[in-house]
């Protein structure tokens, strides 16, 4: 029976070609699109699941208030470690420090690279599942030891023996290779951590970090746990929430609270408002989600449409059918068996189109998606997606058509209804709602992108790049440099800064001033910078003057921004100190010489933050931040600087950014998201305007009759357009009316996420209205036109 | 007796007039019969095949049907009696045009779940029976309307019913056609002892028939 249900079911499909490509087309667009958001939905969900202990590991966070307003992070203070591991040692299993992932120089012999990594204590391999290549798996047992990921290790020795080997870190110090890990994958939070360190060379090498031993205030530092088998999240949470509070008085007043982030929250569940846990990227992820939920309905929208409209041209197969013997179960059945059999090709088609697609996806979503074909849950997933799609798409059809009644049916007088039945015209109206929605969505995504990149910067960022100089070797070089690069012709101007330009990396509180309220906590981004910084970016002073060699004092200077001007209350800076509140061992009071204009430095959506530019009196450069000669194109002014660059640093690898570069990945993820919601939206649209080019020339056709007889009566090719495109329109009206407020209301609270926001205009609701109407007009037109301009002789003959 | 009819009627409302489509139809027939249904258009002969075929429902009387009552029958029961007792022959021939000659047989013997050797060996049997076994693999549209309705009958008649309702059989047909297909009736009546029901206009096709009923306005009448 089911032999003989495909058999037609195949007839059917060969026959009406027309309707096939458009049927199973649309199909397949749907469902590629709702494999691939599937596929990197799955890709999101599954980050760090390598991790066979991933319920188990979780990183310490502390969440701290300042001026009432509650800050979450990760960086925390080292006595902690020593709390944790005295009180509450019973509750891990491991517990590792860590310092931030930074990139360091690695040598070896004439190999020099700059790599990421991190300096963690010894129990880290164990707790991080290290995938041991070569070497110990107990490697970070000697204080002079280096493990290298297995990429590093080629890059760096090629085909030779690394373990044994000694190489140079940041052109310092030798260390010995003890081990060779397996990369960790690239959807692992770990990705980019190349390198692992004994904790003890930080300590050594560092004064600061052996300074902070005992300093809770100094929250500069990271700490991964892995709990014990009989320790849960929660329970461990709260035994150590007041920790801090209870040993240090002197940062109680801030209520610092220490928890624990469980390692499936890290990279979708990582934001915090007001010290509670918000939402983060999980919030893509539903979205994304809904959107592929909704193109596949669409999909099948098109489906049902098409089967139903073709109901006449099957009523009298049901008719036949039934009065030999079929009963309705049997034809619902077949039909749906018909839907199983459109749905498996359209599958079909979906693959190949995932298939053409996954690499141009994967570079757009910046992920590394392999097609799963040797996963068995994918595949019996995507049979259970065949069957709920054949069933989603196949119901209405299915239950519509058998119901027909023999008598109706055989005796010729059956007609469908006028032409598109209630729940037909519903079906057309949910997908131009959801189609304008679309729409409007997109429009106001681009347009925020554009709001904030339109958005001045406050300093001129282009033209200018930024050289690291991580290592002792720049320590007290800048002035020769300086004077090297503007020789050389190459360079125009020239500064460094203790932190990139594009980001803040340090913030400081523990100020008094004049007119400071009592009680007040202040936090400041702290940078520290040559005199020619403002010069060097075109930062403009709008009080007071910039530092100047001429003074000696200016080494004690500091620019504030016009944030921090209004932040400390100084109607009139310039002149006035920041003294150091450490009675004790105070440092020297800090004169405001000038206020710089404000200057994005963290995220574009957000307001600029209050910050000051301090005289860097201690060699703390990170970056040297140079300006290309206008008058030469830039490959050849940074041909020169790395060949200057390289005579005074040889075993250092020149590296550089345009921080113009560096700002624009400021947006990348926004357009990440503008670009993927703005092709599904397209495809959205092509997918509906399938369906309503189907369904039209199935209305003109079952009309044909009816255009004959208007034609005979005079009717001109203008008349029938109107009267066939009429009623399309007035459906996509009601559609704009039911998307417009959802739209409205949906991009409304995505908007409340950046503080710097486009305001909505009006303009973009009608734009998306007439963009619905424009398709909607084009689209049947290409029928109803082709059906007036029809000889009415013909088509009243064939009656 | 195969079936009966009592005091049958069918009406439909239109404006608020009860418009009478049948109207106290009483009618018996024997196993083995061959009866006509005549009368001018609209007097309900279609109606009462319909109904006797349980394509179609009345709203008053009674009506049995080897001695179950069908009026009091659900659906699916019925559709269970008529798939197993009755086959339809019709004007138009009604074949479905996406089957081949012998798909179009095949099909009630799939609705009556025979097995698959079973089903072609019914159905090459018949196709020898109506000499038709050259157009097996034909599609409808590609056969003549006489070689359309001689599969009509052959479909109808596949299941071994034990009554054939047909509605105007040679209704699209030409004379020499129409001989045919009442010869083959007339046969199948007489040897194979297959009650059969037409509703026609001709006088010369009613002949083939042992009773008449004439219908008018959807009530029995005596000529």
């Amino acid at each position: 029976m089911f032999k003989n249900y495909l058999k037609i079911a195949w007839r059917n499909l060969i026959k009406n070609k027309a309707y096939s490509v458009i049927n199973i087309g649309g199909l397949a667009l749907g469902m590629a699109v709702t494999l691939i958001i599937g596929l990197w939905v799955q890709d999101e969900l599954s980050h760090n699941n390598h991790f066979k202990n991933k319920h188990k590991i979780a990183q310490v966070w502390q969440s701290q208030t300042f001026n009432g307003n509650v800050g979450t992070g990760q960086a925390l203070p080292r006595p902690l470690e020593k709390a944790l591991r005295e009180d509450y040692g019973d509750n891990f299993k491991y517990l590792v420090m860590s310092s931030w992932t930074n990139d360091h120089y690695l040598k070896y012999g004439e190999k020099s690279l700059s790599r990421p990594g991190n300096y963690m204590q010894r129990e880290a391999p164990h707790m991080l599942e290290l995938q041991m290549v070569k070497g110990e798996k107990d490697g970070l047992r000697e204080i002079n030891s280096i493990m290298l990921s297995e990429s590093a290790a080629d890059a760096l020795f090629g085909t030779d023996e690394p373990i044994g080997k000694a190489i140079k870190v940041s052109n310092a110090y030798d260390l010995m290779v003890t081990g060779v890990y397996k990369d960790f994958p690239y959807n692992s939070s770990f990705n980019d951590t190349d390198f692992l360190i004994p904790w003890e060379k930080y300590l050594a090498t560092r004064e600061w970090v052996r300074e902070a031993e005992d300093s809770w205030g100094n929250n500069s530092f990271q700490m991964f746990v892995q709990l014990a088998d009989n320790a849960t999240m929660e329970r461990v949470t709260a035994t150590i929430r007041d920790v801090k509070k209870n040993l240090n008085e002197d940062t109680a007043e801030f209520n610092p609270q220490i928890f624990l982030l469980p390692m499936k929250d890290w990279y979708l569940r990582s934001n915090f408002e007001q010290g509670k846990q918000s939402d983060g990227r999980i919030k893509y992820v539903w979205l994304f989600g809904i959107i592929g939920a909704f193109v596949l309905l669409l999909a099948c929208i098109n489906f049902m449409n098409l089967s139903t409209a073709r109901s006449e041209k099957r009523s009298k197969e049901v008719g036949i059918r039934k009065s030999i013997g079929s009963q309705k179960g049997q034809l619902i059945y077949q039909f749906l068996s018909e839907s199983f059999l459109v749905v498996f090709f359209a599958f079909i088609v979906a693959l190949v189109i995932v298939l053409l697609s996954l690499n141009g996806f994967n570079e757009l979503a910046r992920k590394e998606i392999i097609f799963p074909w040797n996963r068995i849950d994918f595949w019996l997933i995507s049979l259970v997606f065949i069957l709920f799609t054949a069933l989603l798409a196949g119901s209405y059809p299915a239950l519509y058509l058998s119901s027909f009644k023999p008598v109706d049916v055989l005796k010729g007088t059956f007609k469908a209804g006028k032409y598109a039945g209630l729940p037909r015209k519903i079906l057309v109206v949910l997908q131009f709602t959801v189609s304008v929605a679309f729409i409007i969505g997109t429009v106001i995504v681009m347009q925020q992108i554009n709001h904030a990149k339109n958005r001045p910067v406050g300093y001129e960022n282009e033209g200018i790049i930024q050289v690291p100089t991580f290592s002792q070797d720049f320590t007290g070089k800048y002035d020769l440099m300086r004077s090297e690069f503007l020789n050389s012709n190459a360079v125009v101007s020239m500064s460094s800064s203790s932190s990139p330009t594009t980001q803040i990396w340090s913030n400081r509180g523990g100020f008094t001033w004049e007119g400071k309220p009592e009680g007040f906590q202040e936090d400041l981004a702290w940078t520290e910078v040559s005199p020619e910084y403002a010069k060097s970016l075109n930062l403009k002073i709008v009080e007071g003057r910039d530092f100047s060699r001429k003074f000696a004092s200016d080494s004690l200077g500091v620019l504030i921004n016009e944030t921090a001007k209004k932040y400390l209350g100084m109607p009139d800076p310039v002149g006035k100190f920041l003294k150091d509140d450490d009675e004790e061992d105070p440092n020297p009071p800090l004169k405001i010489i000038g206020v710089v204009q404000d200057m994005i430095t963290q995220s574009p959506y957000e307001p600029v933050k209050q910050g000051v530019y301090v005289y860097d009196r201690f060699n703390n450069s990170s970056y040297y931040n140079l300006r290309l000669n206008p008058k030469k194109s830039s490959s050849e002014n940074i041909a020169v600087i790395e060949r200057v660059f390289k005579e005074h640093f040889p075993d250092i690898p020149f590296e550089y950014d345009f921080i113009d570069e560096e700002y624009g990945e400021k947006f990348a993820s926004e357009e990440r998201i503008g670009s993927l919601s703005g092709i599904f939206t397209a495809l959205a649209i092509l997918i509906s305007c399938l369906g309503l080019f189907g369904l039209t020339s199935f209305v003109a056709e079952q009309r044909t009759k009816e255009i004959g007889v208007r034609k005979v009566l005079g009717a001109t090719v203008f008349n029938v357009w109107n009267m066939l495109s009429k009623d399309f329109l007035k459906l996509v009206t009601i559609s704009c009316f039911i998307a417009i407020p959802i739209a409205y209301f949906v991009m409304n609270g995505w908007l409340q996420d950046y503080p710097y926001r486009v305001i909505l205009e009006w303009w973009i609701f009608v734009l998306a209205v007439i963009g619905a109407m424009g398709v909607t007009v084009l689209t049947v037109s290409f029928q109803a036109i082709k059906a007036a301009k029809a000889n009415p002789v013909k088509s009243l003959r064939t009656e | 007796m195969l079936l009966q009819l009592n005091n049958i009627f069918k009406w439909v409302n239109s404006g608020g007039q009860r418009i009478f489509l049948l109207k106290d139809i009483n009618l018996q027939v024997e196993e083995g019969e061959f009866i006509s249904i005549m009368g001018p258009s609209g007097s309900g002969k279609s109606t009462l095949l319909n109904v006797i075929g349980m394509l179609d429902t009345f709203d008053e009387g009674t009506y049995d049907f080897l001695h179950e009552s069908v009026h009091s029958l659900k659906e699916k029961h019925r559709a269970n009696l008529y798939k197993e007792y009755i086959g339809f022959v019709f004007q138009s021939y009604h074949l479905l045009d996406d089957l081949t000659v012998k798909e179009n047989l095949e099909m009630p013997l799939l609705y009556k779940k025979f097995k698959g050797s079973e089903r072609k060996a019914i159905v090459a049997d018949m196709l020898d029976r109506f000499n038709i076994v050259g157009k097996k693999d034909l599609f409808p549209t590609q056969l003549s309307g006489g070689q359309q309705q001689l599969v009509g009958v052959a479909r109808a008649l596949i299941a071994n019913p034990k009554l054939i309702l047909a509605d105007e059989p040679t209704g699209n047909l030409n004379s020499q056609q129409s001989e045919e297909i009442m010869e083959l009736f007339k046969k199948l009546n007489e040897e194979d002892g297959v009650t059969i029901i037409q509703v026609t206009h001709s006088e010369q096709n009613a002949a083939y028939g042992s009773r008449i009923i004439n219908l008018l306005d959807g009530r029995k009448v005596e000529i």
